[in-house]
């Protein structure tokens, strides 16, 4: 491997293709939260905005660690980052921070870290060092995923507990998305909806808080509560329809910039983008945050070995859903958890850890031609 | 090792081909979110847009400043008030037990009361209509709110502007007063394209109701820009919203021909200080041209009260008042005139040569007619007189008689001219036309043929007659001005911003009787009744000798008009031993100066039993309040001698 470093310029190995791409996500982000936090009514925000800038720079620094560790070092390593973040998970409801009623933070005196937020990361990473262990060629068996399920069980109910059911859920769908590559048995799969469809109903009743279910049904009727829980969801509906085709104007958009849209710094800074640069501003950002997807797939597909593709897989995959679920409970059509808008929303723990999985994806392009 | 990285490079060649499920799947997320946005922002753009910006602007209604009322000297008669409420509006208000807790002690209100009185308005007004919490905050709970407003998301102050009547009772029959709008008003103003609106104040009664629309303006509307809290943004109000802010167009004010000074001399003389006291009935001045001097009625009310919307309890208090406060009955009530109608009698039996000026004629204490007696008030009658005399003396027999020669036809003409039976047309609601008696009118209201005997009742202003003081005091002013019959009028100018006159009206002169095709009076018997009527106030016998001034001369008549037929042996009864009700009521009327008469002051003092000592008091109390401001010449500066002169009889 250290032969094939040596062979070409480090310049030409790095995935230029990946870093403009997370460059212009940077810059719209950054423009974004000059707005989200300029806006008329507090000056707390506008500290935030500079604190961004520390962040971007830490992650940056992430990004090119990330990208010249070799990625195979973390088929060990992933396990030291596991324990890590469990540690942390369970440290989290005796000395953590609490806000809007849940604990998901530890304050670290400079930072206030969220470890759910990392711990995505590590279950990737566990879970395709795992998975790719059993790389051979035929569908996995049920044995095969009883460890990893075990792994995964562990921090989504901790997680759960927070309560935090936005994170936890993902913490299912971003690890899950590796099966499309390492495919379990078909009988495994049938079985599996079956269950889903028996424990349904059943966590619905016992296993979910009495604020998660209004928000599940707010979700799916927002009006049945505007100025309570279904608010949220539809001053931030508001936000994105009022911007029309053109927008509002940078620091023009009146939801926003009038406080009529909770939390649009971090988890509603899509509905400022939207209101203030319309239809035209989201769709251009969407192709960016897809062109990322893309290359993240195409990495992963053109890893030099199965941990490699798995991690990139992984990696892209925890990116896209954050997307995918923090847009669609912008836009409307995903209930409204607390799950930020990776490379957008404000907040280090969220930087910290998409510059961290862009780095490993950079790291696995990094390598690709390593035969 | 080489080798196994080859491999494991083909495994994932292998897998790879996989990842199509990533790109289908990648494909629908990003068609279904561009979708969505395409619905959202496109499709519902327009809908969208609207939500936003009723969400941030805060519609506030500029209300309108009703015109000022002013007297003739632009002296300010009726103003307004800018008061200050402390409100709630449910919308923003998201700790609203809280809020409502903390200010109630403050501000003295009763939690449960307001927090139900705002859960009723939320229900029926929808959120974003502001509640009133407390009405007319003084000083000290207005800095109060402004103080912890910020505190409070949903606490507010809404200032509006109150009608507001410094002269309070002295006048309120003429302004009448201002209340919310009720849903038949807005109807009506809807039909007509008016700009009012639900909570507007309209006139509800006398010149506010009258001029409603030129005096209340049109209330505006500004925009601002709210935060999700409800509060004001300090900074920019956006281009957009201020070119779409509709000011509010303040009313037009209105110049009257009243005095405040006469106004409130004549108010005042209804208080006086001897055996009567306080007399009730109304008192108009007028000036010979039809302006109205003074115009008040007692008793009054106070139109403030109205203004902040009166309560139940008062309104009711008011309406039941058994001396009814409300009735303007200078133009509403109608009486007999009594014996003020007998210069009118004067004039028509000398217009139609019953009598010259000195015809004696003789006026004993009763007449029989018919099979009746009808008696004069003095038992042992008048003896021989004159047309003159039996003015100053008040002769009923005398007028019997010319009664007897004219009939009732005669009467009836002459009587119209001086506009008796019909409204004056002033310009002040709700005025009553009176009843000037004839034989069309008996025959199609009681299908019964005219009696001769009525004739006599008549000639003394007893019969069916009934006349409104305003009536009176106009037809003595046309006496007084010998044949001409203005129409009385209160409003002079309607004027705009800077006082700018956008409109004045002019005296009318409605008819010069001297010049009357059919029933002309001339001039020469115009001047034998004024003379006949200064003897009322000067002459040796006349019945408002008393009441005299040194300064200016005064031509007039009394009248004591009976309320009820009494039977002959109650005729004599001292009228104050009678109740209340079955008293008589004082009348006295007159001009002034008596031969080139200024003004025509007339006063009713309801059961007063006398119009020399009821009525005549008071019209002379308003003269020489007229003559000492508008002719002090005439008052010889009294040189401060009377201490002295004191002293020296000491």
């Amino acid at each position: 491997m250290r032969l094939a470093s040596e062979e070409r310029g480090f310049l030409k190995r790095l995935d230029m293709n990946l870093i403009l791409v997370v460059l212009c996500l940077n810059l719209i982000g950054l423009i974004n939260l000059y707005s989200a936090t300029h806006g008329s009514a507090t000056t707390v925000h506008m500290r935030l905005f500079w604190q961004q800038f520390v962040w971007l720079g830490l992650g940056w620094g992430v990004y090119f660690f990330m990208t010249l560790m070799d990625f195979n070092y973390w088929k060990k390593l992933c396990w030291l980052f596991y324990a890590a973040n469990i540690l942390a998970l369970l440290a989290v409801p005796f000395i953590g921070k609490s806000f809007y009623g849940a604990k998901r933070w530890l304050d670290l005196g400079f930072f206030k870290y969220q470890p759910s937020e990392t711990m995505k990361l590590a279950l990737v990473l566990v879970i395709a060092s795992l998975l790719s262990h059993k790389s051979i060629r035929h569908r996995l068996r049920l044995k095969d995923l009883i460890f990893p399920g075990l792994l995964l069980a562990i921090p989504f109910l901790l997680i759960v507990k927070q309560p935090d059911l936005g994170t936890s859920l993902l913490t299912l769908m971003i690890p899950g998305s590796l099966l499309i590559i390492v495919q379990p048995k078909k009988s495994i799969l049938t079985s599996a909806i079956i269950l889903a469809i028996i424990a349904g109903p059943i966590a619905w009743k016992f296993g979910l808080k009495s604020y998660q279910k209004n928000r599940v049904l707010n979700f799916l009727s927002p009006e049945r509560d505007p100025r309570g829980t279904g608010y949220n969801s539809i001053q931030s509906k508001i936000a994105v329809g009022g911007g029309q085709i053109f927008g509002k104007g940078f620091m023009k958009g009146t939801q926003s910039q009038l406080e009529f849209i909770p939390e649009r710094h971090s988890d509603f800074i899509f509905s400022v983008l939207s209101e203030e640069h319309g239809m035209l501003g989201s769709l251009i950002t969407l192709v960016i945050f897809f062109a990322l997807f893309l290359i993240g797939f195409n990495i992963a597909a053109n890893a030099p070995n199965i941990f490699g593709s798995l991690v990139a897989a992984g990696s892209i995959s925890l990116i896209f859903w954050h997307m995918f679920v923090n847009i669609g409970m912008v836009i409307g059509i995903m209930p409204v958890v607390g799950v930020p808008l990776p490379l957008l929303s404000y907040g280090g723990s969220s930087l910290l850890t998409t510059m961290m999985a862009l780095g490993l994806i950079s790291s696995v392009s990094y390598r690709r031609n390593i035969f | 090792m080489s080798n196994v990285l080859k491999q494991e490079k083909l495994d994932v060649k292998y897998y790879s081909k996989r990842f199509k499920y990533y790109y289908l799947f990648l494909a629908f997320v990003f068609l279904l979110i561009s979708g969505r946005l395409l619905f959202l922002q496109v499709i519902k753009g327009d809908q969208f847009r609207q939500f936003s910006d009723n969400n941030r602007i805060k519609k506030t209604k500029l209300f309108a400043p009703r015109g000022l009322i002013l007297d003739r000297e632009n002296r300010v008669l009726v103003k307004n008030q800018s008061v200050h409420s402390a409100i709630i509006i449910p919308q923003y208000a998201k700790e609203l037990k809280k809020t409502i807790t903390s200010i109630s002690e403050f501000l003295d209100i009763n939690i449960e009361d307001t927090l139900t009185k705002i859960k009723k308005n939320r229900r029926k007004n929808g959120t974003f209509r502001p509640v009133i919490i407390k009405n007319s905050l003084n000083f000290s709970e207005l800095s109060y709110v402004r103080r912890v407003r910020r505190n409070y998301p949903g606490l507010d102050i809404q200032s509006s502007l109150v009608r507001e009547y410094p002269l309070k009772d002295v006048s309120a029959h003429i302004f009448g007063y201002v209340g919310r709008a009720n849903k038949s008003e807005l109807n009506k103003a809807a039909k007509n394209n008016l700009n009012l609106q639900l909570g507007d104040s309209i006139g509800k009664n006398g010149l506010e109701k009258l001029w409603d629309e030129t005096v209340r303006g049109s209330s505006g509307l500004s925009y601002v820009e709210v935060d999700a809290r409800g509060r004001e943004t300090a900074q920019k109000t956006s281009e957009f919203l201020k070119i779409h802010k509709i000011d509010a167009e303040p009313g037009k004010s209105l110049v009257l021909t009243l005095d405040k000074d006469i106004q409130e001399a004549a108010y005042k003389a209804f208080n006086r200080d001897d055996k009567i006291g306080y007399r009730r009935g109304s008192v108009v001045a007028m000036k010979a041209n039809g302006e109205i001097l003074a115009f008040a009625n007692s008793p009054s009310f106070d139109p403030n009260l109205f203004s902040f919307g009166i309560s139940n309890k008062v309104w009711n208090g008011l309406r039941n008042d058994k001396h009814k406060p409300l009735r303007n009955r200078a133009i509403q009530d109608h009486y007999p005139p009594g014996s003020t109608f007998k210069p009118l009698m004067a004039l028509i039996a000398l217009e139609k040569n019953i009598i010259k000026e000195y015809t004696p004629i003789k006026s004993p204490g009763l007449i029989r007619f018919g099979k009746r007696n009808y008696h004069d008030h003095n038992r042992g009658g008048h003896g021989v007189i004159n047309v003159k005399t039996a003015l100053e003396k008040s002769s009923n027999v005398f007028f019997y008689k010319m009664g007897i020669s004219l009939g009732i036809d005669n009467i009836f003409n002459y009587s119209k001219l001086f506009n008796l039976g019909s409204r004056t047309g002033i310009d002040i609601p709700s005025e009553n036309p009176g009843i000037l008696p004839s034989r069309e009118w008996k025959k199609k209201l009681l299908k019964e043929p005219w009696q001769p005997g009525e004739n006599l009742n008549t000639a003394i202003g007893q019969g069916f007659t009934r006349t409104t003081l305003l009536q009176m005091v106009n037809a003595y002013n046309t006496i007084g001005q010998e044949g001409l019959l203005y129409k009385p009028f209160i409003v002079k100018a309607v004027t705009g911003h800077k006082n700018k006159t956008l409109k004045s009206f002019e005296p009318k002169l409605i008819r010069d009787i001297k010049q009357d095709p059919n029933f002309s009076i001339s001039q020469k018997n115009f001047d034998i009744v004024k003379r006949g009527m200064k003897k009322v106030v000067h002459g040796e016998k006349g019945t408002a000798k008393w009441y005299k001034l040194k300064e200016v001369t005064m031509a007039g008549k009394t009248g004591t008009a009976q309320v009820r037929r009494f039977s002959s042996n109650q005729i004599y009864k001292k009228c104050e031993n009678r109740p209340y009700k079955q008293r008589h009521h004082g009348w006295f009327i007159a001009f002034a100066p008596a031969e080139n008469p200024e003004i025509a002051v007339g006063v009713i003092a309801e059961h007063s039993c006398h119009g020399s000592s009821g009525a005549a008091p008071i019209v002379r109390d308003i003269v020489d309040a007229y003559f000492k401001k508008y002719h002090p010449e005439l008052y010889p500066i009294e040189k401060e001698t009377e201490p002295s002169r004191k002293l020296s009889t000491l």
